[in-house]
């Protein structure tokens, strides 16, 4: 019989001493405006958008097999929208065609980002039982803004540099040029770089400091290394090192390709003199002979010559010029004896400002950064052979965000959950 | 019998440490070469210093999947024994290579020992160059075109080299030789052939007599030979010694196999209790717990004494530290609530893991040295050994939302008061679990941020943490907004399982980003099949309440359809009315 009896639930107590945002109703204000702030305020819209980062999180991941990470973040989570290929969710054997939309990374942390803002000004109460709630869904707004502040702002390149030797520039690794370089002048090298996305477009290319015109023939995203042609493939090469060698086009590099980490293009180019049009020839440029040999210490410009005039032709990585020089003193790569696992990587550096008049030496390893003028210089690789090292270079304003967030949320949960744990056991020890 | 049940929970503990101690104190049989002896001498591999018996029992591992042999009578014979042999070029009778699939046992012409599945050398022989042509032929193949016999074939092909290696006294990761000096490195034996002739290296000529000795069978010069380089070694390396000394009593004991075992009999003794409803049973599976996790926080701090480490440092012992997580999340909810239910929880979740860890330790040392870019103990402490017990937290949840469905649904145990009980635990795990797997996540992007830079790179290692922080928010969200209740709490809980094994585990089969340092085959199907049981779980938790047996009426169970809309008028109030779980609105008769 006591079964049967509905008391009043103790389950529905602890519920009472929960945030409850949807039980409590202000009964104040009646504006449109209110009304529509009330329906963002809603639970079940969070936790709709709760299903829908799940799922996009998800998907984002399995997409990670077929695509770049970079171009996943960009598609998936730093978008409004993305369509999602049926493809990701079987295996690859079987091909599956057709994609369906689903909103993208912005879009759904907008939407979060309002439901969480609207809960807390339609309800806003300050108490000590809700001040655990407020200062976590503060730190959340501040973890949101920062991945948002991140994805408009934040610059990461790659600085190499030889043992010896000193570099002033970072190189992005996902955004290639075509730079063409006039080395007549004995002080500096006079540099005219053609970034990636014209390159995609075709067309002729023109440049008031070029005596030629350029001709895209074909532009491969991504190839492998230019080797001797098989028979009977046609070559469109006249002149340069693709008169002997073609490149053969590749799949964008994926996340799970475990021989390339970054897309190498390839680009035919005619070279036509300015003025009277005589064809200089059609030259194949590959990122090969220039990132992936720098890696090793060398290049393979093609060269260009117009009115005893000679130039040299790359396509490579683009570069970003720095107010700074880096010199590399000495580069350290330890093993554990016996064996071929890494130890440790560390670069003793000496960056020289001519701008801000500064002077540093500093020793940058492994999970030891350096931080300079908004900048940080990270340890990530090193040129094979150790002949020199890596370092990656990034500029993100928002760096400091994540910290104080993390330390916001903690906080706010350690407190709010504290109290009901609290609260739980002194009830179960009164029964 | 009143007494009996009073002493019963002190009776198992008592046995349960027995059992310990007679296994601590056990060395083996007496032998005519002091094998033991030989087994605690410290040598260099993989950039480990550890004991010779370390590196004979990992290599079993990889090649049989076991740490010890058996002999022609079939006898059970020690790891160090059997390394002993192979470098003395005596073990090519010792059947130890595991061959199961039945593809290459037709290729090798060798007939199935099903059971066993375990061949020697000498067997394998006369079909070597076979085997050899098929293994170039896999791998000029792209790794992602290999089938199974192709990886198959690969893998016993690396294994006779490694046993050829041995053989030849040449592993390259494997120096026998002690430096003589501060600045000098661990040397291999066979490097040192001048050095002995000279007599330039003691410690090299000893090793190297040491060979000899037990390769020619003398044993009293070997034991000689033995007990005056364990004197050199003292002098040497006094510090290295004992804290070799120390792995190979580690190493004997075998903590985590007696918590295995305990395991089992903690559930049993649950189960039982629950059948017999005998509250003395629970007690003794409570201590039981009590004392295995003891043992078993003994065994993960003798992990970090050896390798100077934070907890967790690979797949393997995320394995060991989740069910360590998950038996002290179990024994506070018992502490609490007294049910069983924490008991069974920990005992589960202790003896799953287990068998994950067991399945993980066959690739060679479980304690390996940590890549540059995990060296920082400062993160392995924080941010690693946080998102482990958040992950452990998530399964606790989950495995208590499995006992509410299947109590619920197959038996009639689970009455209101369980019924809520079990809700506030799945909640307030959930709370903790949303709680550590957040800061845990987080930190692994600080740590990101603190060696390139990024926070935050939607690597799939990083989305699996995130999921599982979505899954752990929606629930709790879901709880308040008032969508679900007990029962959705538990559905939702055991899909977090799905979430949870698939951050573990699934991201690491993707083969995507900068976290996958473990790579498994046959763990796929393994992963699948637990997918599709919670996924079973899930659809039973979700059948009408009229078909839970807990909420059934006692009596005339021919009638329940009828009888039980009396019952869930009255029970539906306080249960899952409203929510997307729902119960089917049964003909409500106010009872209020």
């Amino acid at each position: 019989m006591m079964r049967m009896d509905v008391s009043p639930s103790p389950v529905l107590e602890v519920t009472a001493s929960e945030p409850a945002l949807e039980t409590s109703h202000p009964a104040r204000k009646s504006s449109t405006l209110w009304d529509a702030l009330a329906g963002l305020t809603s639970l079940r819209l969070t936790v709709v958008l709760f299903v829908l980062a799940f799922i996009l999180v998800f998907c984002g991941t399995l997409a990670q097999v077929d695509a770049g990470i970079w171009t996943v973040v960009k598609q998936y989570f730093r978008s409004s929208y993305v369509w999602i290929p049926l493809q990701i969710f079987v295996p690859r054997s079987i091909r599956v065609p057709g994609s369906f939309p689903f909103p993208g990374g912005w879009l759904i942390g907008a939407c979060l980002l309002a439901n969480l803002l609207a809960a807390h000004i339609v309800r806003f109460r300050f108490t000590w039982k809700r001040s655990g709630i407020l200062l976590l869904h503060a730190g959340l707004v501040v973890m949101m803004l920062s991945e948002l502040v991140t994805g408009l702002f934040a610059a990461e390149g790659i600085l190499t540099i030889v043992q010896g030797s000193s570099s002033n520039f970072v190189e992005l690794h996902d955004l290639k040029e075509l730079a063409i370089i006039d080395p007549s002048d004995p002080d500096v090298d006079h540099v005219v770089a053609i970034p990636e996305s014209r390159l995609k477009q075709g067309g002729i290319i023109q440049h008031d400091l070029l005596p030629f015109d350029i001709k895209l023939v074909r532009y491969l995203v991504n190839s492998d290394m230019p080797r001797q042609p098989g028979a009977n493939v046609s070559n469109p090469a006249t002149a340069g090192d693709g008169r002997t060698l073609v490149a053969v086009p590749r799949a964008p590099v994926t996340g799970t390709d475990p021989e390339q980490s970054g897309d190498f293009p390839a680009a035919y180019a005619a070279f036509k003199k300015k003025g009277s049009g005589e064809s200089l020839g059609t030259y194949l440029v590959s990122s090969w002979w220039s990132d992936y040999l720098q890696m090793h210490g060398q290049d393979r410009p093609q060269q260009v010559t117009v009115e005893d005039k000679t130039y040299s032709v790359y396509l490579r990585a683009k570069r970003v010029y720095k107010p700074y020089t880096v010199t590399l003193k000495k580069f350290r790569h330890m093993h554990y004896p016996g064996t071929d696992i890494d130890k440790s990587f560390s670069s003793q550096v000496r960056l020289v400002d001519s701008i801000r008049h500064e002077e540093r030496e500093i020793e940058i390893s492994m999970n030891e950064p350096l931080r300079y003028a908004g900048e940080t210089f990270y340890q990530s690789g090193f040129l094979p052979g150790d002949l020199g090292t890596r370092l990656q270079v990034v500029r993100n304003p928002g760096w400091l965000m994540p910290y104080v967030s993390c330390l916001m949320v903690a906080g706010g949960m350690i407190f709010h959950f504290g109290l009901h744990l609290n609260t739980f056991l002194r009830r179960r020890a009164a029964q | 019998m009143n007494r009996f049940t009073r002493y019963l929970p002190g009776l198992v503990v008592v046995l349960a440490l027995a059992y310990l101690v007679i296994h601590a104190l056990s060395t083996g049989d007496p032998e005519r070469f002091h094998l033991q002896g030989l087994a605690g001498i410290p040598v260099s591999e993989n950039g480990r210093v550890k004991p010779l018996d370390t590196v004979a029992r990992n290599t079993l591992m990889l090649l049989g999947k076991r740490r010890f042999f058996t002999d022609a009578e079939k006898r059970p014979q020690p790891a160090i024994r059997w390394l002993m042999d192979a470098m003395a070029g005596k073990a090519d009778q010792h059947e130890v290579f595991r061959i199961e699939d039945d593809q290459l046992l037709r290729l090798l012409n060798l007939k199935p020992k099903p059971l066993f599945w375990r061949y020697s050398p000498e067997e394998i022989a006369p079909r070597f160059a076979a085997l050899q042509g098929q293994a170039r032929q896999a791998l000029a193949l792209p790794e992602n075109e290999r089938d199974l016999f192709n990886v198959n074939v690969l893998r016993l092909y690396k294994q006779l080299e490694i046993y050829v290696a041995l053989r030849e006294l040449e592993p390259s990761s494997l120096l026998l030789v002690p430096p003589r000096s501060e600045d000098e490195e661990w040397q291999a034996l066979r490097d040192l052939a001048a050095q002995i002739k000279n007599n330039e290296n003691p410690a090299a000529g000893a090793v190297y007599h040491l060979l000899t000795a037990y390769a020619d069978d003398k044993p009293e010069e070997f034991n000689q030979q033995l007990a005056s380089y364990q004197i050199l070694l003292g002098q040497r390396l006094p510090d290295r010694v004992a804290k070799v000394e120390f792995e190979l009593f580690f190493n004997r004991f075998e903590p985590f196999y007696s918590c295995s075992l305990f395991y089992v009999i903690m559930f049993l003794l649950v189960c039982v209790s629950w059948a017999a409803y005998t509250e003395s049973l629970n007690r003794a599976a409570f201590w039981l717990g009590v004392l295995t996790f003891v043992l078993h926080s003994w065994g993960i701090l003798a992990r970090m004494y050896i390798l100077h480490r934070p907890p967790i440092i690979n797949l393997y012992s995320t394995a060991i530290f989740i069910g360590w997580g998950c038996l002290f999340l179990g024994l506070t909810i018992e502490a609490i609530f007294r049910s069983g239910i924490g008991n069974a929880v920990g005992a589960v979740a202790g003896a799953l893991t287990s068998v994950i860890a067991h399945n993980l330790s066959t690739d060679g040392d479980t304690m390996e040295m940590m890549r540059a870019v995990l060296d920082t103990n400062f993160w392995l402490a924080t941010h690693v050994v946080i998102i482990n017990f958040g992950y452990a937290a998530t399964f606790v949840a989950g495995i208590v939302g499995a006992i509410f469905i299947l109590m619920g649904v197959f038996t009639r145990a689970l009455q209101r008061d369980r019924w809520r009980m079990l809700g506030q635990v799945i909640y307030g795990i959930v709370c903790f679990a949303t709680l550590l797997s957040f800061i845990g996540t987080v930190l692994g992007g600080i740590w990101a941020d603190q060696s390139w830079g990024r926070f935050w790179g939607w690597d799939p290692k990083e989305n699996g943490a995130l999921l599982i922080v979505l899954w752990n928010a929606l629930i709790l969200h879901a709880r308040w907004g008032g969508m679900i209740k007990q029962r959705g709490l538990a559905v939702l809980a055991v899909a977090g399982n799905i979430v949870t094994a698939w951050s573990w585990f699934g991201v690491n089969m993707l083969g995507v980003g900068l976290h996958s340092y473990g790579f498994m085959e046959g763990a796929t199907f393994w992963l699948l099949t637990f997918d599709v049981s919670q996924l079973a779980l899930i659809g039973i938790g979700s059948l009408p309440l009229t078909y839970w047996k807990s909420l059934q009426p006692a009596a005339r169970r021919g009638y329940a359809y009828l009888c039980s809309s009396y019952w869930l008028a009255a029970h539906g109030k306080c249960e899952d009315n409203g929510s997307k779980f729902a119960a089917p609105v049964v003909n409500s008769q106010p009872t209020e």
